[in-house]
């Protein structure tokens, strides 16, 4: 049966991670993780040993905030964990820099493996440290062939497809007179 | 290694599939031998990419639906199960009751439909040829009860945003309850042609052992999951739909070999009738489809839905931009978690093990491919 829900906000402030909780019923995930190139894999490691298992790993092409083009790819990774005893589910999101280069976790999670590959063959994210890191779903002939790319045209900022931030709520809610209670 | 050192080892190199049966699909497996025993598999995925995830930020959310079906042919309804409450949950529409008993009274129909397949598909792969007759002909019925409401036999593009395409009559009823009566009555065929089989168990019994660790590094769900003794199942761990109001179980293995993982889907069938006959007890009266904007407008931000399709854990992930088409859609397929683990589970058993382990894990090419 499934035993009382607990919450893992804490296991990753503890650790140093900038954890959200989110609305569940809109969202479908609990917590959200931002991380920087050098948390991934402290991340990874924290949620192995918290026992949560990996649901998977994808890309997400945007276009890289004004004044950061030469730092920002634009490139997002979204890893997303789960539990098997409890309903708790955890996205984290790590922007990969200029050099496309980020840190595997495949060691870590061995699953993540593939879904590391398949990010490398649709967006071009190399994950550094990755034992094998061929093209798994599309053509070996072609590997700068990356078909989930945006064009320019259709490129969009990361806040315009982003939750509204945390920032406007607080501005809201000091807007918004005190109801008597 | 020099190839006179190969020779020296008997090392070979044995590509399986991709038109090999029991890859059951298009899917190549590249294997380091040594003699009969398997050093090193490597499964070589793509020969069927379509990039649905491309498909699905190229055009309206509506027009994605008839993709979903195409991504696990076997079971398809969970995927649009999985698809259309995404965009529920995104786009905050309410569902009437009876659309969400239609929807679990079909897909849990599809989903014996996906085990009986299964159960044939595997038992030849052991070298047994009758079963598949036998779960061929429980299966007809399944689909022909599901083409007299979705108008298709296998790619089902039934439901629709805010409930289903058109509602169930007394006809479908009926024949549903005919079905469940009969496939009780063939468990007893099934159990001597089966799983009492002494063959049966010795390919079977302790041959590719998940361990808990295992499953959770590679992030396996569904029936492979369960039978490594762990009750994940997104129906009662992350309930959707209208699961919470059944009474069913969650059937579990022992030690996670392939045993353990036929006697779980063998199990759920029955779980699946008893979901069945308690959705046709309660069906309540009503509307089947909420009213729908014609254009969906997807709010800005990320979404997740999961669902158990008759593999394992489906989610979808969508980012929307605030327009009707979704700026990102990723799928995680269960099929594609489950066979990574092969290559460690793979290494240093015998090929006809291979086989076995191969397909317990029923897989379905085209949605690891996508």
């Amino acid at each position: 049966m499934v035993k009382k829900p607990k919450d893992y906000k804490e296991d990753f402030l503890h650790q140093g991670f900038d954890a959200n909780r989110t609305d569940y019923s809109q969202r479908g995930y609990h917590l959200e993780v931002a991380l920087n190139v050098n948390q991934v894999r402290k991340f990874a490691q924290t949620a192995y040993d918290l026992g949560f298992y990996i649901v998977f790993v994808a890309g997400l092409h945007v276009r890289p905030d004004e004044g950061q083009e030469k730092e920002n790819s634009g490139l997002e990774v979204v890893y997303q964990f789960a539990r098997y005893d409890q309903l708790y589910r955890i996205k984290a999101r790590v922007s990969a820099p200029k050099s496309l280069e980020l840190p595997t976790i495949s060691d870590i999670y061995q699953g993540a493996d593939w879904h590391e590959r398949e990010t490398r063959d649709l967006y071009g994210v190399v994950f550094d440290g990755h034992p094998n890191m061929k093209p798994l779903l599309l053509a070996e002939e072609d590997p700068d062939f990356h078909p989930l790319l945006k064009e320019e045209e259709k490129l969009k900022f990361l806040a315009e497809v982003s939750w509204p931030s945390a920032v406007p709520e607080v501005a809201k809610k000091e807007a918004e007179p005190e109801t008597g209670r | 290694m020099l190839e006179s050192e190969y020779q020296e080892h008997n090392r070979f190199f044995l590509n399986m599939g991709p038109q090999h049966p029991s890859t059951h699909g298009v899917l190549l497996i590249v294997l380091e031998m040594e003699g009969e025993y398997v050093l090193d598999p490597q499964p070589v995925l793509g020969f069927i990419h379509r990039m649905h995830e491309k498909m699905g930020e190229s055009r309206p959310c509506q027009n994605f639906m008839p993709n979903t079906a195409r991504m696990d042919y076997v079971c398809a309804l969970p995927y649009n199960h999985g698809y259309v409450s995404l965009i529920e949950r995104k786009a905050e529409i309410e569902v009437p009751k009876r659309a969400e008993y239609i929807r679990v009274i079909t897909s849990e129909l599809n989903r014996i439909a996906s085990h009986l397949l299964w159960l044939g598909a595997y038992l030849l792969d052991l070298g047994a040829f009758t079963p598949i007759l036998y779960g061929f002909d429980d299966r007809e019925h399944i689909l022909d009860i599901l083409e007299s409401i979705t108008g298709s036999r296998l790619t089902y593009c039934y439901y629709r945003f805010g409930g289903v395409y058109q509602d169930i009559d007394d006809t479908f009823i009926a024949a549903t309850r005919a079905f469940v009566k009969r496939l009780r009555k063939r468990y007893s065929i099934y159990e001597k042609l089966v799983t009492k089989n002494i063959i049966f168990i010795k390919r079977t019994e302790n041959v590719g052992i998940v361990s808990p660790d295992m499953a959770l590094r590679y992030g396996m769900t569904g029936p492979n999951l369960r039978g490594s003794g762990i009750a994940y199942d997104v129906r009662k761990n992350e309930p959707y739909s209208v699961y919470p109001e059944f009474d069913f179980e969650i059937p579990v293995g022992e030690q996670g070999d392939c045993l353990d993982r036929y006697m779980v889907r063998v199990k759920e069938i029955e779980q699946s009738l008893r979901i069945i006959e308690q959705a046709l007890d309660q069906l309540p009266d009503g509307p089947i489809r909420a009213k729908v904007p014609k254009n969906i407008k997807l709010t800005p931000g990320d979404c997740n839905f999961a669902v158990e399709a008759a593999r394992g854990e489906l989610s979808y992930y969508l980012v929307g931009d605030g327009t009707s088409t979704p700026y990102r859609l990723k799928v995680r397929v269960p099929s594609y978690s489950n066979l990574s683990c092969l290559p460690e589970l793979g290494r240093g058993i015998l090929l006809p093990d291979l086989v076995s382990i191969l397909g317990s894990f029923d897989l379905v090419i085209p949605e690891i491919d996508r």
